[in-house]
């Protein structure tokens, strides 16, 4: 079983952030970084996944700077077996550029499954594995919260809003993988010892020109928290009224 | 069409029946294009329906809403969502029309089908935006990234541009016009897609995820026994879309399951509205639901650590004060 | 002559082995520290003082211990007449014979008396602490009835000499062998040495047998106990409970933690020897008392079982089984057929369960009570390095707590922004503004995630900050650069997280050229003073009880006029403040202090017995999910003291009391020791 799982390197969200002076960039000093959650799950599917076929190989693929070097060797470290890393200075704010150099790399690699987290914590597009599977005309589920693998076919269920579907495609195919599907595993300190000298070979990006342009960020307005409406029944109708009025959540 | 600029609407909808985003869509498509300063102000908003045969009957609804033509293409292959098929529909259609902007919600569905269509025009995309509005030379859009901690405004170039609009967003208007149906053929043979649907399973009422739900309604120790419980489900079900959560104390006293728990050891949510009942708001708990748009906490203690975080708060005793929220919360929405 | 070589010979001929069992285990250094080591024997060894904890049955126990020290003079004295048979110690000047008779006396009564009584205490009481299994029952028995023989003959021995020869100067000081000879009066001369012969030789013969019995039995801690407690580690400053750094670095290095036998070191290896099953580490166990699966003394008696089912076949020992005699242990499985089916098992997993090594608190109380110094802490900490290092398996619900330690450098998912937050409004500088300011603070206070990010713990942060500020004392916090120490990882078993964590505290530490520390966590507190050093960092470490205590001392605090009203306070014992650091008299001291009216309470386990809040050991992230929860147990012993409040030092502490008085419906308020000072400062609203 050969599977691909691509991977983004993200800053990690429980900070406070702070915009750039250019004010179309986040200040990177101070911030630390990880695999996205979304891709760790993707990675533990493919591991999964491999396990059971009792072999086969699981390719890490990112683009990003020199420093994603860090998160790749992590997926290595939980069992991935080999890795590449598209260099960009700069992850490009168009998913379809991104999904461009990725597509460009995975084509004609024998992917049985090529694994992508459903969306990434900082963009929060979701655009790239889908675009990918269009790029490379292969069948696409997205968001998978359920997955099973038999032979050349598979099954996933899609969390919908109140439902969920049963999807059926066949291999090799591309996959999103959503919350819920499994918890990835922690890398054992032999793990970690032994991605060190995992092969991650370095190519270059061919992103190609955007058409999406960050024109600028801001920071939301500050919650105003702590306001006691008032106390016992008597402060019910307040309540409602400012849940429809002001929160709008009514 | 060079100066007017014409929105396609993709319609969602799920068993042959019409969801409310679509409606959000249209209602964006139409403000989008008034909203176009200079050139294109005030063109065609036109609305894609997708489905089995019957599925034309939602036309009048849509033109309520502001669609100055409804597409319609019918097919028994699109009786369940139909990925490659709707997205090639999509994709040719939004083509061959020449519009300057697709609009899709971004729903579970939509952030399937987008993407793909995007593939296919080679275009520019953006997903779960808060807001959209046109301009000469891009389209202009809100979208929350960092988990909600920024908002990026982001340009579109090129035409057309596809978005995907955040649920809930834009409230739909109804903004009638007569009705202009036109029916399309599908690109291809839908049913011979490789990706196919083959079920869809309607959660239950009371099995509505925490993860999903955009109102959850917490209980916790002060509640002071486990049937007072049916407080908060009563709460929940007033609301309609609300799912029911538990703090460790009252999971490991096996008054909820496990299942329910939100916090540190529990789940991780970030509904619209988190509703704290006789929670006190110890770390543990907080670290599960801080990032929920909007928090309201109920609780005898004036000083509980909940209130710091809750953006509405009643001091008193929850046993009474639920019942009467149940019922206040029923009558706002009955009038909705 | 040629028995006793014989027998000494088959002795040491089990002696060697046992010791070569011994270097399965891993190399280990124990002789740093002499003075201390030596200290512990004498006070611990010699001075039975942690087996006089329990005051009757440690009596009893100190009398056959300090009987058997006596009496082995006589012993040697008896054995050198089976060769030398003119061989005594009259050669002694008078008064000293005589009280060497004496003391022989009146301790071989002791020692008779003490067993009648322990035998009664088995048989009859039978204690929840001493009950094993029957093997393990049958053992103390054996042993018990061979010392009661040992005395008996040796008073027969002397009645038989005295009737059998004339008297001598000594003899009066004979008290109980007279008593015997007197009955013994009426026999002939042939027959009392007759009787004397057999009497020699059954007493010999006891001896010898009894010594290669040793190594079959638990009574093998009689040879071990005293190098044990020698080599031990659990007792003085600054060594109980530090958990030794791993070279996660070394090349080759293929086993972190332990999974068997082989993977502990040799010292925890002497341990299992040393164990005398007596449970007195099991019995104060907050874990077992609330109904977990964690035994201490099981672990210890699985560890010595599995030794002695691996080691031999390891050793190459073709009749290993021969040795498994030591091998009665708690619920284990039985000794197998063949040797490969005993090298497949391991002790992880087919002896020791996962669930038994996570109900851990790490409150130290089993390595308190082992009266031999066995420090079982260490072995369950070993094993969940192995889990959690090589396996990757733990408890679901600290994942997040590892990944939040990674990402954020704390154990909770809350931003570094937010350290600060407290201090707000309270104008306390940073160790960053004081270095830009060209300035250099007397003290850093180290404030620790939960005063940083819990709610509750905040308020003990900001007392302590007025206190400190009232004394006019020059301190500066780290705010945003601080992180978790790495404690929670550690005690967690993730040691690499842990060195991460606490390398990066150190390099920041050193940057800032700090000296000293003062902190409102015990598990800081612990973490800073005690197993930094090894790591490169060395500080003065004070915890801000002591630190108060301190300053109230000098004076240097002021406080407004006493109230009048008398409070009844309960004081609970953080483990890490009291156990691990002995820190048990100043914070009482504090609370007298700035409450002079004050009637301090103690709860039943108070002090070096006190029970631990349950949060210890990484357990405040981890879901409790069998028995009752450790905190009701504590906090309904501390509501049975009637105080009207209950006091701590310790932000988990606190939790812990706070939801099991909740638990409870009752009223009492718990404070930190910061709480009741700051609520007492002259111009502060009163606690």
């Amino acid at each position: 079983m050969k599977i691909a799982v691509c991977i983004k390197r993200v800053p990690v969200m429980d900070v406070r952030f702070t915009i750039a002076p250019d004010g179309t960039t986040i200040n990177e000093a101070g911030l630390k970084f990880d695999v996205n959650d979304f891709d760790l799950w993707a990675v533990e599917a493919a591991l999964q996944l491999k396990e059971k076929a009792g072999e086969g190989e699981v390719v890490i693929v990112a683009l990003g700077p020199p420093a994603a070097e860090e998160q790749i060797r992590k997926a290595l470290s939980m069992g991935a077996d080999r890795a590449i890393r598209l260099d960009a200075a700069r992850v490009p704010p168009d998913g379809v550029a991104i999904a461009r150099a990725l597509a460009e790399e995975l084509r004609g690699g024998g992917y049985d499954l090529i694994l992508f987290g459903r969306v990434a914590v900082d963009s929060s597009n979701g655009v790239v594995g889908p675009v990918v599977a269009g790029l490379l005309d292969l069948p696409c589920v997205t968001a998978v919260s359920k997955l099973d693998i038999k032979g050349d076919r598979g099954t996933a269920q899609r969390e919908l809003e109140g439902a969920q579907e049963i999807v059926q495609f066949p291999l090799p195919a591309v996959l999103t993988i959503d919350e819920g599907l499994n918890k990835e595993r922690l890398p054992t300190l032999k793990g970690i010892m032994a991605a060190k000298k995992k092969p991650l070979v370095v190519k270059p990006a061919s992103l190609g020109s955007s058409l999406v342009s960050v024109r600028r960020l801001e920071l939301p307005p500050d919650r105003v928290g702590g306001r006691i409406v008032g106390e016992g029944v008597a402060a019910v109708p307040e309540l409602v009224r400012l849940l429809q009025t002001e929160a709008k959540v009514l | 069409m060079a100066n007017m600029a014409n929105a396609l609407v993709f319609c969602e909808t799920r068993e042959g029946a019409l969801r409310k985003v679509a409606l959000e869509a249209l209602t964006a498509a139409r403000k989008l294009l008034d909203s176009g300063g200079g050139a294109g102000g005030g063109g065609d908003v036109h609305a894609l329906l997708v489905g089995a045969p019957g599925i034309s009957s939602h036309a009048s609804r849509l033109a309520d809403h502001g669609a100055d033509m409804v597409l319609v293409a019918e097919h028994a292959a699109f009786a369940q969502y139909n990925p490659e098929a709707t997205a090639a529909l999509v994709a040719d259609r939004t083509r061959a029309g020449g519009y300057r902007v697709l609009l899709v919600s971004s729903s579970a569905q939509g952030r399937d089908l987008a993407p793909r269509v995007a593939a296919k025009l080679a275009c520019a995309i953006a997903t779960d935006a808060t807001s959209v509005t046109l301009e000469s030379d891009a389209i202009i859009v809100s979208h929350p990234i960092n988990t909600g901690k920024i908002i990026a405004t982001l340009a579109l170039e090129g035409t057309p541009a596809v978005v995907a609009l955040r649920p809930g967003a834009v409230p739909p208007r109804e903004q009638p016009r007569p009705v202009q149906m036109q029916h399309i053929e599908p690109v291809g043979d839908p049913s011979a897609a490789r990706v196919v649907v083959a079920e869809l399973k309607q959660g239950s009422r009371t099995q509505l995820d925490l993860g999903e739900a955009p109102v959850i309604v917490s209980g916790g120790r002060g509640l002071k026994a486990a049937d007072n419980f049916r407080l908060v489900e009563e709460l929940a079900s007033a609301f309609g879309n609300a799912a029911v959560g538990a703090t460790r104390a009252v999971t490991d006293d096996g008054w909820r399951p496990h299942s329910d728990q939100i916090g540190q050891t529990g789940r991780v949510v970030s509904p619209d509205l988190y509703i704290a009942v006789g929670i006190s708001g110890a770390i543990q708990h907080l670290a599960g639901m801080r990032t929920s748009k909007t928090i309201v906490a109920i609780n005898r203690d004036r000083d509980a650590p909940i209130f710091k975080v809750a953006d509405y708060g009643i001091v008193g005793d929850a046993l009474e004060i639920v019942p009467a929220l149940t019922a206040a919360v029923r009558a706002a929405r009955g009038s909705h | 002559m040629l028995v006793a070589v014989l027998a000494i010979g088959f002795f040491y001929y089990n002696a060697r082995r046992l010791v070569s069992y011994l270097q399965l285990g891993r190399a280990e250094d124990r002789t740093d520290h002499p003075g201390v080591r030596l200290r512990n024997l004498l006070t611990i060894g010699i001075g039975q003082s942690k087996i006089l904890r329990d005051p009757v049955a440690g009596a009893m126990h100190a009398a056959v211990f300090w009987g058997f020290l006596v009496l082995t003079a006589g012993t040697i004295e008896i054995a050198m007449q089976g060769v030398y048979p003119a061989f005594s110690y009259a050669f002694l000047p008078s008064p000293l014979h005589t009280l060497y008779l004496l003391s022989q006396e009146l301790f071989g009564l002791a020692v008779l008396g003490a067993v009648a009584w322990l035998m009664y205490r088995r048989l009859v009481v039978k204690p929840a602490r001493l009950q094993g299994d029957n093997l393990e029952q049958l053992d103390a028995l054996i042993i018990l009835s061979l010392i009661a023989a040992l005395m008996l003959t040796l008073f027969l021995l002397n009645g038989f000499a005295i009737v059998s020869r004339p008297l001598t100067p000594a003899d009066p000081a004979r008290v109980v062998s007279r008593g015997l000879a007197a009955m013994l009066a009426g026999l002939s001369q042939r027959r009392a040495e007759s009787g004397y012969a057999a009497t020699w030789w059954a007493h010999v013969l006891l001896v010898l047998g009894f010594l290669n019995y040793l190594p079959y039995s638990k009574h093998l801690h009689v040879i071990t106990s005293l190098p044990n407690t020698y080599l031990s580690n659990t007792s003085g400053p600054g060594r109980r409970g530090v958990m030794r750094a791993m070279d996660l670095e070394a090349e080759g290095v293929e086993q972190f933690g332990a999974a068997d036998v082989e993977d502990l070191s040799w010292k925890s290896l002497l341990d299992g020897y040393s164990c005398t099953e007596c449970g007195r580490c099991t019995a104060a166990c907050p874990a077992n008392i609330t109904g977990k699966a964690l035994s201490p003394r099981k672990i210890v008696i699985d560890m010595r079982r599995r030794l002695m089912e691996k080691a031999p076949l390891v050793a190459g020992d073709t009749d290993g089984k021969r040795h498994t005699a030591l091998v009665h242990g708690e619920g284990s499985p039985p000794p197998t057929e063949t040797g490969s089916d005993v090298l497949d098992r391991r002790l992880l997993d087919n002896y020791i369960t996962e669930e038994e090594l996570w109900a851990c608190t790490s409150c130290g109380a089993c390595v308190q009570e082992c009266p031999v110094s066995i420090d079982q802490l260490d072995v369950i900490m070993e094993l969940r390095r192995d889990l959690v290092l090589m396996e990757s398996r733990f408890p679901p619900e600290v994942q997040p707590v590892f990944q939040s330690l990674e990402r954020n450098g704390s154990p909770w998912a809350f931003s570094a922004a937010d350290r600060g937050e407290w201090a707000r409004g309270l104008d306390v500088p940073t160790m960053a503004e004081c270095v830009s300011q060209g300035r250099r603070p007397e003290v850093l206070f180290w404030v620790g995630c939960m005063g940083s990010f819990d709610d509750r713990a905040k308020k003990i942060t900001a007392a302590f900050a007025r206190i400190m500020r009232a004394a006019q004392i020059d301190f500066a916090i780290l705010g945003q650069e601080e992180t978790c120490n790495g404690d929670p990882a550690r005690r967690l078993g993730n040691e690499y997280l842990y060195q991460m964590l606490a390398k990066g505290v150190v390099e920041r530490l050193n940057g800032y050229n700090v000296t000293t520390i003062v902190t409102t966590c015990p598990h800081c507190f612990h973490q800073l003073g005690n197993e930094y050093p090894e790591l490169g960092g060395t500080y003065e470490v004070i915890h801000h009880s002591q630190y108060i205590e301190r300053l109230l001392a000098e004076g240097r605090v002021p406080l407004a006029e006493p109230p009048g009203r008398r409070t009844t306070v309960t004081y609970h014992d953080s483990c890490y403040l009291g156990r691990y650091n002995d820190v048990y008299d100043q914070p009482r001291e504090a609370i007298r202090r700035a409450l002079p009216m004050v009637s301090l309470v103690e709860p039943p386990r108070s002090r070096d017995r006190g029970l631990c809040c349950g949060a210890g050991g990484g357990r405040m992230w981890m879901e409790e999910r069998e028995g009752k929860r450790i905190n009701v147990e504590r906090t309904e012993e501390l509501l049975r003291t009637g105080a009207n409040v209950i006091a701590s030092a310790c932000p988990f502490c606190m939790t812990m009391l706070t939801d099991g008085v909740a638990a409870q419906n009752a009223a009492t308020p718990v404070y930190d020791i910061a709480e009741v000072v700051a609520s007492r400062l002259a111009g502060a609203a009163t606690v």
